[in-house]
């Protein structure tokens, strides 16, 4: 398409890169032909429209042949049964369990299921980050202790006289062992373990947070199509009704 | 009760579908074509408007049953196309179809009785037996 000028290049390129994302699941080879044809026809199509400007004749063209997601609308199905099925087993493996728990009760009560579900995992994460806030704070007063050991021994003696600070007998005994700078340092380093701890948890919550909307959407996905059904369901419903009382009207 | 353009739409596309798979077997049963010539046939033979780009998962549909054989073949005006034309096994499918199609077409054209005239003749009939 060599004789295009760079702006049509430019938009056609673009929509073909829009199909193309649009066919991640066919095989690669399948994919290049596909939108080779369609380039193929897009070139066509762009030089038996007539019109001064360039890009109104592509947009013409483009908006005559339709929205990516109807281009390719048939072929996803067939193309994810092929190719699709190997490279995404975990996850399908997941959504069938996903829909076999949820699946079978359907209607309100399986939406209120889902909910209750869902809520209990909600909960499970605030709980996550909860701990996760106590240990960070753990590490926090650990650290802080530590520095009035080393720095401020006055400051130290005077709270553990007046119980601000207590150990029980065998850590005391063995605290007491150490000197001053050891237990300081000591206690720096269990801060600096509960504040590992903290940062780990941070990171794995990631994951957590990343699985848990997974599920809400999936969730949200399946109560939209409950709601559709019970919409339709209600419809048909107001059908009948009309039909039975025409019928009525008409026997009388 | 309210009927939607939306659901009229769906009706429509619903319609539509298997339909035009037969109309492009129709095309493809004499000549070969490409797809953007086919879909000048279609267009230039009746005023439906169609999104162009959805000849082509019929095309791909088609092809992956063996209905139709496709071929590149250079042009001197542009990069190559795409030419189809419908096998013989496509050709056997599309005379069958289109024999179950004028069935349903006689159905769908058949002018009814009006209701009236309809209760008349059962009442006549009643009288009879």
């Amino acid at each position: 398409m060599n004789n295009y000028p760079d702006v049509v290049t430019k938009i056609a390129n673009d929509y073909l890169a829009r199909v193309k994302s649009q066919l991640r699941l066919v095989p690669a080879q399948e994919q290049e032909e596909f939108l080779r044809e369609i380039e193929s026809h897009i070139f066509e199509a762009y030089q038996n429209t007539p019109g001064e400007d360039d890009v109104a004749r592509i947009l013409a063209v483009l908006r005559k042949f339709g929205e990516p997601a109807e281009v390719v609308a048939d072929r996803l199905p067939a193309a994810m049964v092929r190719s699709g099925a190997k490279r995404y087993l975990p996850l399908h493996l997941l959504s069938g369990i996903l829909i076999g728990l949820f699946g079978i009760p359907l209607g309100f009560g399986g939406v209120a299921v889902l909910a209750g579900v869902l809520l209990t995992l909600a909960a499970i994460v605030a709980v996550f980050y909860a701990t996760m806030g106590v240990v960070f704070l753990t590490g926090a007063l650990f650290l802080v202790m530590g520095l009035i050991r080393i720095y401020e021994p006055g400051v130290w003696d005077k709270l553990v006289t007046n119980g601000f600070i207590h150990f029980d007998r065998p850590v005391a005994d063995f605290l007491d062992q150490l000197p001053p700078g050891g237990q300081g340092l000591l206690l720096i380093v269990i801060a600096a373990v509960f504040v590992a701890c903290g940062l780990g948890m941070l990171w794995l919550g990631r994951y957590l947070v990343r699985g848990m909307r997974f599920l809400f959407n999936l969730a949200f996905d399946r109560v939209g199509k409950v709601a559709r059904t019970v919409r339709t369901k209600v419809r048909e419903g107001k059908q009948e009704l009309g039909r039975t009382s025409e019928a009525l009207f008409v026997k009388q | 009760m309210q009927y939607s353009d939306e659901d009229k739409d769906r009706r429509i596309t619903q319609l539509r579908k298997g339909i035009l798979e037969l109309a492009v077997m129709g095309v493809l049963y004499h000549d070969r074509h490409y797809g953007y010539s086919l879909i000048r046939v279609l267009s230039e033979s009746s005023s439906i408007s169609l999104k162009e780009g959805t000849i082509y998962p019929i095309l791909a549909r088609l092809d992956r049953d063996g209905l139709v054989r496709a071929e590149w073949v250079e042009s001197d005006q542009g990069p190559p196309r795409k030419y189809y034309g419908l096998t013989s096994a496509g050709r056997q499918l599309f005379d069958e179809l289109s024999q179950e199609f004028e069935l349903l077409i006689s159905l769908v054209q058949r002018k009814w009785k009006a209701p009236e005239e309809s209760a008349h003749r059962k009442r006549l009939f009643v009288q009879k037996g």
